[in-house]
């Protein structure tokens, strides 16, 4: 039976990204992210921590390097004659870039992985399956960018003592120690707009969804949508801004426009657009 | 000085006695390094349990650096299991017959590194429990693991070498274990009795022993190179800078080969030493086997400056970055640690003197292993420590609990090689015998014998025939 | 008529092979090289131009396994792939090529090595009883050649044996 399927299906299942891939998506989730309106004040990656119940791990481990911080902030400081020993007013110099998974749609971390625990959900996310997860840590150490964060340590009674425990999100699950987990741009939120829209029978509407970033972001930095969706606002920021899904390099008629994907040359594919920062020097 | 690899007019009856005296009577030393191996495996059994309860949080592991030293140390045991198959495989095919009384406790050397290897993938997964979801079983809910991981393909290749060489060692002590059998009393002959499978040196279990032996010679030579870059491929496949490097394989087996040749001269010069295995493992053949890792040491070094040309002319500025760091970072001393050991220890084999000065060659294979430990760790750690994303950079120092499963997996080692001394022969008697008749056969006349002979040192060369020709 | 089994036990190797090529050179009417079986404690390539040809399939079922391994490890892979279509795909197709060759070629290595050792424990007649004239010399240091015999033929390949400086006879009713 399985030797009929494999002939019949063949040339569809050796089909790569590059000649479309196996799957149709029904949706593109993606997101942009406006550096130029980001101010670096955290909110959200604590509105991260407390929607998807992140462990907070206490400082020592956190110097360690042992915390969980889907969505983290990371903060560069210019070269000194971009303002960056500016001593009277530091934040001259710098510059702050929320990174949180890239959701790539050739994604490095898939393929590594030994139980198919991280695998491409027909929405086009990278998905995390905690249960199926065995620990081999294989996915974080071949993420680029370095976004996939592992439980060291059980942290639900540490963590979320009585009656903190209270505070926990019923959609998702509490991680146990030994599993790889990530951002899933709030999958909990797209299962909830999806089911919405299917009770009200109709298609999943721009905005029907938005992750915890997004919503708390106070200067609206960060947009979120279906790239499928034409009317999306995030499509036509990516228009705009004249960047493609499956391309190494980008091909812009204006060299000022603002977008790109971090480190896209690798072929990651990721559906993450980031807007650059305009600054006087 | 001696200069053949055997006497050729060694007694069989000698031959047998010797090596079943070896297995038998374990003295005082032999119970105090029993005893040490499992004080060792005790410091890394608690180690592990502790590590199983809290999770993988005591072992220092943080992000970035998901791995350490388990995968460094897994990498170098591995390596460490080629041995056998050079000696064995390699050597046999090219008809290189002062294998012979060595090859032994090679191939013993290649199956027990493997198990000790094959611990170490296990101990590193955030789960150990689920481990077995790795291996492809067939299951009613249509699950299976990933076929692209090269994790995948290492549990595929670690198993096959595994049965692969625990097969070959077996197989080629048959006729052993059937003299054993013939020898021994009591419990020993009844495990004998089994173990042998009833050979009795039939012409027709010979020629069908001689078939199996050079076939699966000649399937372990390619699923050793075969092992080894999958075990490459775990760092090659991947994207990282430092880690995706198209010399990694051959870098990989040069590094395996050199190891395991190391560990052979440690082993040989033990064993040599409390078993008295001197008219054995004799001088030459000691010289034979520093020769052949002067040669493969050399190979590794040239890899290695390979390694760094290209990283160096790619313009890839974080390769660039992170080659830079591992001479000047926080690492360097160990990466130095490693150039000397693995690049210039290796010329004390160059020379005669040195070569044949037991008590310097044993310290400078154990200095040669140290390097090529050494190199694994220089492998997994600054790569993880510099990658594309800056944020990511860190520097991270292996907390007790990771030494002490690394301290912990030589004494396993050391016990298995241990229990094998003393329940089977580590030298193989019938190719001795084998490797005796043979010379004796074909010794050059005394003429042609000094004619061959050009050590102008040798006191009497007619009386010693040299082996040039046999 | 009686079946005789007789095995002589030699210590001087070249007198045990020349006896073998006396066996061969029918000085012995009636007794042929076919009927010898000899015990040695170490292999002899050279023994078998004598003995002649008696050949060895373990090549062919080495081969056949290895066959049998690349047919059968690519299309379990392939079979198991194409059942298991939530796999992550890292933008990869369902059957990536690259990596199905890597774990079909251990998958030859393994079948070909059990077969192989199959093959050698089944053609070797391992795993049965040793022959009652087995002696503990012959894992040693002495050779034996062993005969089946009719009655007739006994004595004069005792004979034969002994211009060959026999060590030791030993002879038993063939059941």
């Amino acid at each position: 039976m399985s030797l009929k399927n494999l002939l019949n299906d063949w040339s569809h299942y050796r089909k790569g990204i590059e000649d479309g891939g196996f799957y149709e998506y029904e949706h593109m989730w993606g997101m942009v992210v406006d550096l130029n309106k980001c101010t670096g004040c955290n909110a959200c990656s604590v509105s991260c921590y407390s929607e998807n119940n992140l462990a907070v791990v206490g400082k020592d481990r956190m110097m360690k390097g042992q915390g969980l911080h889907w969505l983290r902030l990371e903060r560069y400081w210019d070269e000194p004659d971009m303002g960056g020993d500016d001593k009277e007013f530091q934040e001259r110099g710098g510059s702050f870039l929320p990174m949180m998974c890239q959701q790539c749609n050739a994604a490095t971390c898939e393929v590594v992985c030994p139980v198919a625990a991280t695998y491409h959900t027909p929405d086009g996310l990278n998905a995390q399956i905690y249960n199926r997860c065995i620990g081999s840590r294989y996915c974080s150490n071949n993420c680029p960018y370095r976004l996939r964060y592992f439980n060291f340590y059980s942290y639900y009674e540490e963590s979320w003592p009585e009656p903190l425990n209270q505070q926990l999100n019923p959609d998702l699950s509490v991680r146990d120690k030994g599993v790889m987990e990530k951002c899933t741009f709030c999958i909990q939120r797209i299962r909830t707009g999806k089911d919405k829209a299917a009770r009200e029978g109709r298609e999943v509407r721009d905005g029907d969804v938005v992750t915890a970033c997004a919503q708390s972001c106070p200067t609206q930095a960060i947009t979120f949508g279906d790239l499928l969706d034409k009317d999306a606002q995030v499509t036509k920021l990516w228009k705009s801004h004249q960047v493609e899904l499956g391309k190494t390099k980008q091909n812009k008629s204006d060299e000022d426009l603002r977008g790109y994907r971090v480190l896209e040359g690798l072929n990651t594919d990721p559906c993450v657009m980031y807007l650059d920062r305009v600054r006087e020097v | 000085m001696q200069t053949k690899d055997i006497n050729e007019n060694i007694a069989w009856a000698k031959i047998n006695a010797d090596v079943l005296r070896s297995m038998e009577n374990p003295r005082k030393g032999y119970w105090i390094a029993v005893g040490a191996c499992l004080l060792m495996i005790a410091c890394a059994v608690m180690a592990e349990i502790y590590q199983y309860q809290v999770g993988m949080g005591p072992s220092n592991l943080n992000w970035p650096h998901m791995w350490d030293l388990y995968i460094a140390t897994f990498v170098f045991w591995i390596g460490m299991s080629h041995s056998g198959t050079l000696l064995s495989a390699i050597l046999h095919i090219i008809g290189a017959d002062w294998r012979k009384p060595i090859y032994r406790f090679a191939e013993a050397m290649t199956t027990f590194s493997l198990l000790t290897a094959g611990l170490f993938p296990i101990i590193h997964l955030g789960r150990v429990w689920n481990m077995y979801w790795v291996l492809p079983y067939v299951s009613d809910r249509g699950i299976w693991p990933n076929f692209r991981s090269p994790l995948v393909w290492d549990a595929f290749a670690i198993t096959t070498y595994l049965t692969s060489s625990a097969l070959f060692l077996f197989i080629g002590m048959i006729p052993d274990l059937a003299i054993c059998r013939d020898n021994a009393r009591g419990w020993r002959q009844k495990l004998y009795t089994v173990l042998s499978l009833g050979w009795q040196g039939d012409d027709r279990q010979w020629r069908h022993f001689r078939k199996i032996y050079m076939l699966m010679a000649c399937f372990l030579i390619p699923l050793a190179v075969s092992v080894h870059s999958i075990v490459s491929a775990d760092f090659a496949m991947s994207i990282m800078p430092g880690w995706h490097v198209t010399t990694f394989p051959p870098y990989f087996v040069a590094g395996a080969l050199y190891s395991g040749c190391a560990a052979i001269i440690t082993l040989f010069i033990l064993l040599r030493y409390f078993f008295r295995f001197d008219e054995y493992m004799t001088i030459p053949i000691l010289e034979k086997t520093c020769k052949l890792t002067f040669a493969i040491a050399m190979v590794w070094t040239y890899l290695n400056l390979i390694e760094f040309a290209s990283t160096w002319y790619s313009h890839d500025p974080v390769a660039k970055e992170l080659l830079w760091a591992k001479f000047t970072g926080p690492y360097a001393p160990f990466f130095w640690m490693m150039l000397f050991c693995g690049s210039v220890v290796p010329f004390a084999l160059a020379f005669e003197k040195m070569r044949r000065h037991l008590p310097t060659m044993f310290v400078v294979s154990l200095l040669l292993n140290l390097g090529m430990w050494l190199e694994r760790w220089m492998i997994v750690t600054p790569t993880l420590s510099l990658s594309h994303s800056p944020f990511a950079w860190d520097v991270m120092w292996p907390s007790m609990v990771q030494w002490a499963i690394v301290f912990g997996s030589f004494g396993w080692f050391g016990l298995l090689f241990l229990i094998f001394v003393k329940v089977f022969p580590s030298v193989s008697m019938y190719e001795v015998k084998e490797m005796v008749f043979h010379r004796r056969r074909h010794a050059p006349s005394e003429e042609t014998a000094q004619k061959l002979h050009r050590r102008a040192d040798d006191p009497k060369p007619g009386a010693q025939p040299s082996t040039e020709g046999a | 008529m009686k079946r005789y089994h007789i095995m002589g036990l030699f210590s001087n190797f070249e007198e045990a092979f020349a006896a073998i090529s006396d066996i061969r050179d029918k000085k012995i009417p009636g007794v042929t090289v076919d009927d010898v079986t000899l015990k040695s404690p170490i292999e002899h390539p050279e023994i078998e131009e004598i003995l002649g040809d008696r050949g060895s399939p373990l090549p062919k079922i080495a081969l056949c396994g290895a066959i049998f391994g690349i047919v059968f490890g690519f299309l379990f892979l392939a079979a198991a792939q194409a059942t298991f279509l939530v796999q992550p795909q890292g933008g990869k197709p369902v059957i990536p090529l690259p990596s199905n060759i890597v774990l079909t070629y251990e998958m030859l290595i393994l079948f070909g090595v059990l077969s192989t050792v199959i093959g050698f424990l089944i053609n070797a007649r391992l795993m049965t009883k040793r022959h009652p004239l087995y002696s503990e010399k012959v894992s040693l240091d002495q050779i034996g050649i062993m005969l089946e015999l009719d009655e007739k033929h006994v004595n004069p390949v005792k004979d034969l044996f002994k211009g060959h400086k026999v060590v030791e006879i030993r002879e038993e009713v063939a059941a």
